[in-house]
């Protein structure tokens, strides 16, 4: 069947861009957030996770963003979130007080600017 | 039935044995009777020519027999039973059509007699090694087909008698009859397999999309090279295509199912339309001249409510919209897959109201041997819309446009986005793969009550969170089924969730998100928690966009 988001990455030095295409729910956050794992490895030093084509995040979503947050944290790694202003997702991220845990950026450029 | 050089007439079984093959002798008669003998007919099909040849040499007191059949495909003839020199079969003796003795024979369709191969040209070394000094052979031909080469040989010069030389033709007709018709049994096989399988069975499972097929081979046993398929390839956009593939047979449908691959593999990988196509036609360019075919390609957008359609010299789909009106959508200009690796193509945009119908369908639909096509399709559209569903509307289609006299296959689906009630009420499997279909059917459902996409995207958000809610915590026995209700009343969503487990926020997963995301995005949200299940409500106001006019 079709699959449900797909992570589109690229590199910038040490710090890795993936843009999450797609929805994310309980049925793929946890193969999403594998997939992210996989990308980032230990060479990066940081992730611009780029939720811009995103079209749908639960909170099984919200959770795998905040539960990376605190697993980059501990590798000392960086995490910051590119949210363009105005997206739907926008509001429920503000819901559950991401903003508060993780820098958001309305876009890459601006976001990899302040990972590096 | 009438064979081209030598005058004869080639039929069924009957027809030889009255055939006044040569004087009535008892010999001759004895001959033709082993040679027509009916329990031949039970014998597998490469026993039977292992058997014909063997008799044959009997009869003719032959020191060598072949059977060559032509390749399906190329110009070839390859050995398939001998005698006396049976390496041919064994080292797969192959004679290009025109070449050598058995090539000429074929190519000529006529019988040629050699009495002496000394200075013959063959092409065939393994005649002359085997000191074979003079050969005759016969053409095997059904309705004007040539189908291969009967040959026998002699160790010693012979000249071989007209009776001969008709018994010889009996054999080779008799040979011939028996492979047309194994091959026939052999097509007729494989066309039900491979339509059973190229054809999608189960294009009832596509969420949110009433579909149906027909599909009529323009024989029973013959294949046919039409072809179609639906599915989905993105949230809320279904793909249905129809293609015709040209030509029929094997070849046919080994393009067929490339086609069908292809497109799938392609389209799945998230390519727009026009490039989906694009790459298909240089896949089918590759795969050679047999791979023409055109095709329809059109892709549903259940939300936006439009189709997207792209055209590689197919005839226009047919849009019945939710009112009853019929009408083709323009005719685009791509040329058909195969044709050209440089040809471009384009998508074009048309409105796709919910409760529209498409109508993908093959030439054999709409052409027949007495009327022009213009008739055909106007036929079609006048057909297509009246009473009853899409089952209803192909029955008819069928009953009404595909004539006795049809020359084509005919492949035929009609896809629908049925509109969704209000209330609407679905039942879902309590497995989390669903919760992007309830999505896909509750965002359907809000823009057909014309709430706003910002609006829309909370009310989804927090009943996804109810739903995914209901699938995590099915762990009691029976409770296979959660329930989502949504209804609308004077801009007022009320949405209820309802399973038969107990209300659990997760913990270790969500950390407990859920219910606090369900109270921020709606007005109200009530979770009554009892003993036979968890209900949830969800409610909120929602604002209608102005309609034209009210400012």
């Amino acid at each position: 069947m079709t699959e449900l988001a797909r992570v589109v990455e690229d590199r910038r030095g040490g710090i890795l861009v993936a843009a999450l295409d797609g929805e994310v729910d309980a049925s793929n956050a946890a193969d999403v957030g594998d997939r992210l794992r996989l990308a980032l490895g230990n060479a990066s030093t940081a992730l611009v996770l780029d939720l811009s084509p995103t079209r749908y995040l639960d909170s099984a979503g919200i959770s795998l963003v905040f539960r990376l947050a605190e697993e980059l944290d501990a590798r000392q790694q960086r995490l910051v979130i590119v949210v363009p202003a105005g997206a739907p997702i926008a509001r429920t991220l503000q819901i559950t007080g991401l903003g508060g845990a993780v820098a958001i950026h309305p876009d890459v450029e601006a976001a990899v600017a302040a990972a590096g | 039935m009438t064979r081209g050089s030598d005058g004869h007439t080639s039929a069924g079984m009957p027809d030889m044995a009255v055939r006044p093959a040569s004087p009535a002798d008892g010999q001759v008669l004895g001959a033709l009777q082993r040679i027509t003998d009916a329990a031949l007919a039970y014998l597998p099909h490469d026993r039977l020519l292992d058997e014909l040849i063997a008799r044959v040499c009997e009869i003719l007191e032959a020191d060598t027999a072949a059977l060559l059949l032509l390749d399906e495909s190329r110009p070839l003839l390859r050995a398939r039973a001998a005698r006396g020199i049976e390496e041919e079969v064994e080292r797969g003796v192959v004679v290009p059509l025109g070449e050598g003795f058995a090539g000429r024979v074929a190519a000529e369709r006529r019988t040629i007699a050699i009495e002496d191969l000394a200075d013959a040209e063959l092409v065939n070394p393994l005649l002359r090694e085997q000191g074979i000094r003079s050969l005759l052979g016969v053409p095997l031909l059904v309705e004007g087909r040539v189908l291969g080469v009967l040959h026998v040989g002699s160790l010693t010069p012979r000249r071989f008698t007209a009776a001969e030389r008709d018994l010889l033709q009996l054999v080779a007709d008799r040979a011939a009859l028996a492979i047309e018709h194994a091959s026939l049994a052999e097509q007729q096989r494989l066309a039900e397999a491979l339509q059973r399988h190229l054809l999608p069975q189960d294009l009832h499972a596509v969420p949110g999309l009433e579909v149906a097929t027909r599909y009529m081979p323009a024989s029973r046993d013959r294949l046919g090279g039409d072809w179609y398929d639906a599915f989905e390839v993105a949230p809320g956009e279904i793909v249905v295509a129809v293609g015709d593939v040209v030509g029929h047979g094997l070849a046919a449908a080994a393009v067929m199912a490339q086609l069908r691959t292809a497109l799938r593999a392609y389209a799945v990988e998230g390519h727009p339309e026009a490039e989906v196509v694009a790459r298909v036609n240089r896949l089918m360019c590759e795969l050679g001249p047999d791979a023409t075919t055109t095709l329809v390609y059109t892709v549903i957008e259940t939300q936006r409510q439009r189709l997207r359609v792209v055209n590689a010299g197919h005839p226009p789909p047919l849009v019945v919209d939710p009112e009853g009106e019929a009408a083709f959508l323009p005719l685009q200009g791509g040329i058909p897959l195969g044709t050209s690796p440089l040809a471009s193509y384009r998508a074009a945009v048309h409105p796709f109201p919910t409760g529209s119908t498409v109508v993908l369908y093959t030439d054999g639909l709409v052409e027949s041997r007495a009327e022009p096509l213009d008739r055909g399709l106007e036929r079609l559209r006048a057909t297509a819309p009246g009473a009853g569903g899409i089952e209803t509307m192909c029955t008819r289609l069928v009953r009404r446009l595909v004539g006795e006299d049809r020359a084509d296959d005919v492949a035929l689906i009609a896809a629908r986005v049925p509109p969704l009630a209000n209330p609407l009420s679905t039942r879902w499997p309590t497995d989390r793969d669903v919760l992007a279909d309830v999505r896909q059917v509750l965002r359907r459902w809000l823009r057909e009550r014309s709430v706003g996409d910002d609006e829309a995207y909370d009310v989804v958000v927090a009943c996804g969170e109810a739903c995914a809610n209901a699938i995590e915590h099915a762990y009691r026995p029976g409770q296979h089924s959660f329930e989502v209700h949504a209804v609308e009343q004077d801009g007022r969503i009320r949405i209820e969730v309802r399973d038969r487990g107990r209300w659990r926020e997760a913990r270790g997963v969500n950390r407990g998100r859920g219910l606090p995301m369900m109270r921020a995005l709606m007005d109200a949200v009530v979770v009554e928690d009892a003993e036979d299940g968890t209900r949830v409500v969800l409610e909120r106001d929602v604002s209608r966009p102005a309609r034209a006019g009210s400012g």
